[in-house]
């Protein structure tokens, strides 16, 4: 009996759970907090899923046609009819241009040079000036890309008749020689490259990123700031048992989050899962735990609710948008950025979600990734044990 | 004694000395909180760097590996052209499957697949197919490394087939072809970090402009210390004002350390345009944005809820500011939504003021935004803090 008590001292199941349905009672009475616990995810995930697109499309261009014949039509057609461009009319002098490309009204125009049409005719070639606005580069990269296909797609067809009229050769031979080698491109894990099916995934990683630490460190930090905390000191719960009955509520409700969020992957957004059900959930149980610790550490550290607020929101948005691998894979980004986002659990989940999405993989391939993320876990969680103290000093 | 009415002169300077004090109040509380500063002074600086120095948009190195199943001289020409900036050759490998199993760990981006007779082919004048296998979960660096491996398989085949056919690349100077040639404005050589830089400051701003306010407020409900002012000799306006007041000159002050500090002097930002005119604009988002805070603590009643509708606010805000999807690529109903982003107008004017040289010839539509949306929460959130009073 003795030695019960003795073992019961360090982590008495009672006594977390009084913390535990304590705070649970607290978030639940806090009517609007508990609303917006869940609210806030959900509406990310709606607005991320449905308007977050990387597509370059319907970039308003316009066309000044300095040659004004049959050809320079043809060719300013293929922009025209292309998806990618959304034509906004002819122009006829530069001057008049220049100021909506500044004003984001165009993003881009094309000069098609005088005697376009006789200069190709008499086999020379032309150079067409287009002008790209590059305040987004990675947008007048895009553009620049489908400039260069379209320009490369005109080109061919006219060589292939210009050589196949010079040497008298049938034009599909003059097409392997122009175009001996062809590119057979196979495009793995999003065969329709639709956009939202990679993003959907990718943004339960960071909404869960996010969230929990958030909810978490303003939990802790507030009875810190009301005084509340001062029960706690005093009382026979031991620093354990309630980091552990403190956070167990939040880890459930971003646990309910988290399968709010994948239903909305799954059915809103259709992206296709093809892993393991019950791997995934426990991964992302783990993962939810640690983006919980963060909020702990955070808390730890804070004294007042703003600061704990303004802490959470710069360490985990800014890495979950840049660090995490959803705008950019890992291996694209700089040293610096490197080194930070293999300190962020949020990069090892990602490849935990895609994969379980997009790649079809398991346990198998992802073992590292979940070991990686139970170390943190147990890191968070120490790092919060130590440096939370029942004695503060004044 | 004098018991006549006091002057106005009197009652004017009495009005600044309230506020000057409780402005006062304000900036100490604020600075008190050490952890709070550190972070604001973080937010400004570090954060920004990393946001500009960390990230990149562009194909940059993407490692791809080879399966060369011909092993000619003319598969390793191919082969060789697939190098850096955009690409990374890491190593050649045997087999297909292996290639996707690196694939599938996520250590590969590409797969460059050689047939066999690849040479044979080409000198036989017989057409080939190069595969090229491309991670497209991430679609925009997807689509830019298909663009080039185009780019540069067309350019190879091209100068291959011409040499078979005795021709010298020269013809292609008298065959008729479109030689492109691009004038990319504002940033010419596409530095990514100018971009991220500047929307990762304007981001900092709104976030601050929106939060300092709302959760000052909010820690005097909180608190019980807005009983005092309630029943101090002071106007709504005069108890609101100082926190607005005080906020925006921390938060102009941050600006213009990173503007200087970082922007300008680790990134190079080149500011083509007016600084008064930028630093009159942030002045006005900042104003009007603090109405958001405001609204937002007359809904909240204590600091965890301003928390949460905070991020519920900033996130769509950051969202719909356009910087990362642009307007014309989102459905037309988030079109509409964007124009009640205040950020997406103070995004379009900083943008254009900072890197294209916009004047308020061309952004006056912008400042008209941030008006009238900024205006209407300003005072939506004055109307509901006023009547917290009655």
């Amino acid at each position: 009996m003795k030695r019960m008590m003795n073992m019961n001292r360090f982590i008495n199941i009672r006594r977390i759970w009084a913390v535990a349905s304590k705070e649970w009672l607290e978030i639940v009475r806090d009517r609007l907090f508990f609303a917006l616990s869940f609210i806030v995810p959900v509406v990310l995930m709606l607005l991320f899923g449905f308007g977050l697109s990387f597509d370059v499309e319907n970039l308003p261009f316009a066309i000044i046609d300095r040659d004004n014949s049959a050809l320079s039509r043809d060719y300013a057609f293929q922009y025209i009819n292309s998806r990618y461009f959304d034509f906004k009319g002819y122009a006829f002098d530069q001057r008049d241009l220049d100021p909506l490309l500044t004003d984001n009204k165009l993003r881009m125009f094309i000069v098609i040079p005088e005697h376009f049409q006789k200069q190709l005719l008499n086999g020379r070639p032309v150079t067409v000036q287009t002008h790209i606005d590059g305040t987004y580069p990675f947008r007048a990269n895009t553009a620049k890309g489908y400039v260069s296909a379209i320009n490369h797609s005109f080109s061919m067809s006219l060589m292939t008749g210009h050589f196949s009229k010079r040497y008298g050769l049938r034009p599909d031979n003059v097409q392997t020689i122009l175009q001996p080698v062809k590119l057979g491109v196979r495009y793995l894990y999003n065969q329709s490259l639709n956009s939202i099916w990679s993003v959907a995934p990718k943004l339960i990683m960071a909404i869960l990123l996010i969230s929990p630490p958030f909810l978490t460190a303003l939990g802790v930090v507030r009875e810190k700031e009301s005084g509340s905390i001062y029960n706690i000191y005093a009382s026979t719960v031991s620093r354990l048992e309630f980091l552990i009955g403190k956070l167990s509520p939040y880890v459930l409700i971003s646990s309910i989050n988290a399968v709010l969020l994948f239903v909305f992957a799954r059915f809103l957004y259709g992206a296709p899962f093809k892993g393991d059900l019950l791997f995934f959930a426990l991964a992302t149980v783990l993962y939810v735990i640690c983006t919980t610790g963060i909020g702990l550490v955070v808390s730890v550290f804070a004294k007042t609710q703003v600061a704990a607020m303004i802490v959470s929101a710069i360490v985990t948005v800014v890495p979950a948008a840049l660090y995490s691998g959803v705008i950019i894979p890992i291996p694209s980004l700089s040293e610096y950025a490197q080194v930070a986002a293999h300190l962020l659990p949020a990069m090892y989940y990602t490849q935990i979600v895609l994969g379980s999405f997009l790649k079809g993989v398991g346990l198998a391939a992802l073992w590292p990734d979940v070991l990686i993320l139970g170390i943190y876990a147990v890191i968070l969680f120490l790092a919060g044990y130590l440096l939370f103290t029942k004695r503060p000093r004044a | 004694m004098n018991h006549s009415i006091p002057s106005v002169d009197h009652r004017v300077s009495v009005w600044c000395r309230k506020l000057y004090v409780l402005t006062i109040k304000e900036f100490l509380q604020l600075f008190r909180d050490i952890i709070l500063m550190v972070f604001i002074v973080y937010a400004f600086t570090l954060d920004i760097y990393l946001a500009g120095s960390g990230v990149s948009l562009q194909l940059n190195q993407a490692s791809t590996v080879v399966i060369d199943n011909d092993h000619s001289a003319a598969s390793r020409e191919l082969i060789h052209r697939f190098r850096p900036p955009y690409f990374h050759l890491d190593k050649e490998i045997a087999s297909g499957r292996k290639g996707i199993a690196q694939l599938d760990k996520g250590d590969e981006m590409m797969v460059l697949d050689i047939p066999p007779r690849f040479q044979e082919k080409l000198l036989n004048g017989e057409q080939t197919t190069v595969q090229m296998q491309v991670d497209t979960t991430n679609t925009v660096l997807g689509l830019l490394a298909t663009s080039y491996g185009e780019n540069i398989v067309g350019r190879f085949g091209l100068e291959a087939g011409l040499s078979r056919a005795g021709l010298s690349s020269d013809v292609l100077n008298t065959a008729p072809n479109i030689v492109d040639a691009h004038r990319i404005w504002f940033n010419p050589n596409q530095q990514d970090s100018w971009f991220m830089s500047v929307t990762e400051m304007l981001t900092i701003i709104s976030l601050f402009a929106i939060l300092l306010p709302a959760a000052a407020m909010a820690r005097e409900k909180e608190k019980g210390t807005v009983e005092q002012l309630l029943v101090s000799p002071l106007t709504p306006f005069q108890i609101m004002f100082p926190k607005v007041l005080a906020m925006t000159l921390v938060i102009l002050a941050g600006t213009a350390v990173s503007l200087f500090g970082v922007l300008e002097l680790i990134f190079h930002v080149p500011v083509q345009g007016s600084l008064a005119l930028f630093f009159a604009v942030t002045t006005l988002y900042i104003f009007t944005s603090a109405g958001i805070g405001l609204f937002i603590a007359t809904i909240a009643r204590n600091l965890a809820q301003v928390g949460m509708l905070t991020i519920l606010v900033f996130a769509p805000m950051i969202f719909l500011s356009g910087a990362w999807t642009p307007p014309e690529a989102m459905p037309v109903w988030m079109r509409f939504l964007m124009g009640l982003s205040p950020l997406h107008y103070f995004t379009d004017a900083c943008l254009g003021i900072l890197l294209k040289g916009a004047g308020m010839s061309i952004i006056w539509d912008s400042v008209a935004g941030i008006m009238v949306v900024g205006g209407a929460a300003f005072c939506l959130g004055l109307w509901r803090f006023t009547r917290q009073f009655d």
